[in-house]
């Protein structure tokens, strides 16, 4: 039976052991703020290396990208470890920084929700994004590197990886174009069969070219050819996007019959392709679908060209139209992703509750195994040799059912009972802390 | 009791409950085309991905159900399923399900299943409420070519529903991306190169199958009719359909035509071919003419 999927507000029905969240984003804080506080491989580990070693640190995560920097400590102890960690990570590297305001403090159920969403990409820059799915994971990488990570963060963090990854199979998150270069690439991919094998003409060799270049070529893309006013421009374009052909502006049109998608992007006053030299074009060019998109203001194709057969023209407003369209489904499926996070949140919860007081139930089970060594020791002296193995079976048997009980409900972490209180009144009978 | 009063007795008992049977299939069929139609349409209009197990078991198993009833139609009147107007939309039905079935296992396309098993449903639909209790003893459909003759004429009647389908499909994009106004059909519908193929390639199966029809159905004709089978007005319009098809299928292939003309064409082509599966049929043939 799957478990209970509680809604954003509601409570958990099995408490999270003690989690403390220390962060900064790209909305609590501006990018001036955010490059202080980033950190690299090498510090990076540094950092985890440092905060590990503070009292009342049990297991540290850092997740630092260009939109975010945030600590996720699993705690023993409370008492003091959030003015260090803040010291340690945040105002060492930016002291002149006033806290109030720019980070956030999230703790237990909350911090854990926090980067179930941060990973699901509810909380990056553009909805749904999937880089970020693969920055959580890389930072696990670092985090496992410094011996930072113990089972509740490594559960919370498999919780985390699965949302994402079911929030992006299951839901609509991460579906449709939302910058030019992909609406490019979803335009071209609803007209041709695919993209490798196609090629494009580039009219411009400026910003938006390379941000439409670079979405067709990490979508298979290989063939481009650019024409720039400036050669120069052209060159460098070249230099970012190996193996693309150069070609003179004034010989734009005569790429035309070679490639199957132009997109203009010049700034340009007048019409760099014309109506007339398009249905030349697609009259000589062998025959097939040709997909131009003017990216130009003012704009850079006739707006004729749209009668022309099997030539399909866009320009800003039908992107802008695409991405509007797109952004506004993917905000609709936050209540659908806010689901899948419930479930996997609860899923975590009856997981780590188990898994916090894992060391108390190793430590009582390991004195009673002592007592049971000790007392067995002094008894089979005294036993019959074919005794021996009989008394070492019952003893067994007595201690591990003695305890099973107790370890069970430390174990569960009684919602009923509170769990430190629990966990505290077991060290004092079974007179766990002197060891 | 006498053996052959007994024996009597059990064949009527058998042939009850096979009517029983194919009773309950005529209500039953287009239900679970309906219920495949809705599934289908439930992955292309939804936003979920994934689940979409359902629709392709759904759609095996009212197959299976399919292909037993036909069989069992022509066990049970022991002639090729194809003697009323009703068991020839069944056939050409259960024709345009196995069409898609065929193309959706070769892994090309799930989009389109909710376009084409809607014109199986529909089929399957009217034949259900065309259906007559007693269809008509009609010695032709005891002769194997003449069922060759018949079976090829549903096959290539089949491959035109569905090249009207993707006709139907590939319009519809092509003008979303020509006014640059979208509809939830962009980014849903496979790409319009891709429906095209998909188009030319069901006109293509649908022409060579036709032809085979039209020379299997002139060979038997001439054998029982002599000349007198020329006069058949379904005779005609077939010709002529199968004329403008091939015309369609010349003028693509020599490129005077591109995906939209001959997208047009298969969808007059499809009104011809229902023209003349119901119409003709009905009002204008003694040859053809299910009576």
């Amino acid at each position: 039976m799957s478990a209970p999927s509680p809604a954003k507000g509601d409570r958990l029905s099995q408490p999270i052991p003690r989690l403390l969240l220390i962060g900064v984003d790209h909305r609590s804080a501006p990018i001036s703020l955010r490059e202080k506080v980033s950190y690299g491989s090498e510090d990076g580990v540094e950092l985890l290396g440092q905060l590990r070693a503070e009292t009342g640190v049990r297991e540290a995560y850092l997740l630092s990208t260009c939109n975010r920097t945030e600590i996720y400590l699993q705690l023993g102890e409370e008492a003091g470890v959030y003015a260090r960690a803040m010291g340690l990570t945040f105002l060492h590297k930016a002291p002149e920084i006033e806290p109030e305001g720019r980070f956030y403090v999230k703790r237990d159920e909350e911090a854990a929700r926090h980067l179930l969403e941060v990973a699901s990409g509810l909380h990056s820059m553009v909805l749904g994004e999937p880089e970020i799915l693969g920055q959580v994971r890389q930072a696990i990488a670092l985090a496992e590197r410094a011996e930072s990570l113990g089972p509740v963060l490594r559960r919370l963090l498999r919780a985390a990886t699965d949302t994402g990854g079911r929030a992006r199979a299951e839901t609509e998150i991460e579906r449709g174009a939302v910058s030019f270069g992909y609406a490019v690439v979803d335009l071209a991919r609803s007209i041709f069969r695919q993209l490798e094998s196609r090629g494009a003409l580039l009219l411009g060799a400026g910003e938006t070219a390379q941000q439409v270049a670079r979405s067709l070529r990490e979508k298979g893309m290989q063939r481009l050819v650019v024409a720039n006013r400036t050669r120069s421009r052209a060159e460098r374009f070249q230099e970012q996007f190996p193996g693309t052909e150069i070609l003179d502006f004034e010989s734009r049109t005569q790429a035309l019959g070679r490639c199957d998608l132009v997109v203009a992007t010049t700034g340009a006053e007048e019409a760099v392709l014309t109506a007339a030299d398009l249905t030349q074009a697609m009259r000589t060019r062998r025959p097939g679908p040709l997909l131009v998109v003017d990216l130009g203001v003012p704009r850079n194709v006739e707006t004729q060209a749209r009668q022309i057969e099997n030539l399909f023209l866009h320009d800003v407003d039908t992107l802008e139209t695409l991405i509007d369209r797109n952004l506004r489904r993917r905000r609709e499926e936050i209540p659908r992703v806010q689901e899948i996070l419930g479930r996997e949140l609860a899923h975590f919860a009856s997981a780590a509750g188990a898994l916090g007081t894992e060391p108390l139930v190793a430590q009582l089970q390991k004195r009673a195994e002592a007592i049971r060594d000790r007392e067995l020791t002094a008894s089979l002296a005294r036993l019959p040799g074919e005794h021996h193995a009989e008394v070492e079976r019952l003893t067994r048997s007595l201690v591990k059912k003695i305890l099973h009980h107790p370890s069970t409900q430390l174990r569960r972490g009684q919602a009923d009972v509170d769990g430190d209180e629990l966990a505290r009144l077991a060290r004092r009978l079974f007179q766990l802390d002197n060891e | 009791m006498a053996p052959g009063l007994g024996s009597n007795r059990s064949k009527l008992r058998d042939t009850e409950t096979v009517d029983t049977i194919l009773n309950i299939a005529v209500v039953l069929l287009p239900l679970l085309y309906l219920l495949a139609t809705v599934v289908y349409g439930v992955l292309f209009f939804g936003s979920r991905q994934g689940g979409d197990g359902l629709g392709p078991l759904l759609l095996r198993g009212t197959l299976a159900l399919h292909f037993a009833y036909l069989l069992l139609l022509t066990l049970r009147w022991n002639q090729f399923p194809a003697a009323t107007v009703s068991q020839a939309l069944s056939a050409l039905a259960f024709s345009v399900a196995v069409v898609y079935a065929l193309v959706e296992w070769r892994g090309r396309e799930r989009a389109t299943g909710f376009w084409l098993l809607s014109l199986a449903f529909l089929f399957e639909l009217l034949s259900s409420l065309l259906r007559t209790p007693n269809p008509p003893d009609r010695d032709i459909l005891h002769s194997p070519l003449f069922a060759t003759h018949v079976s090829l004429g549903l096959l290539g009647y089949a491959a035109f529903v569905v090249a009207a389908s993707y006709g139907f499909l590939f319009l519809r994009l092509y003008h979303e991306l020509k006014r640059s106004r979208f509809s939830t059909f962009f980014g849903k519908l496979p790409p319009l190169e891709v429906l095209e193929r998909m188009m030319t390639g069901a006109l293509l199966a649908g022409f060579v199958a036709l032809t085979g029809a039209v020379v299997t159905g002139a060979v038997w004709a001439q054998q029982v009719f002599e000349s007198r089978w020329l006069a058949d007005p379904k005779i005609a319009f077939t010709v002529i359909t199968w004329a403008f098809y091939g015309l369609a299928l010349l003028l693509h292939r020599t490129r005077h035509w591109q995906g939209r003309q001959t997208a047009m064409a298969s969808l007059a082509g499809f009104a011809a071919v229902l023209f003349s599966l119901v119409a003709i049929n009905l009002f204008f043939t003694d040859m053809h003419g299910f009576r």
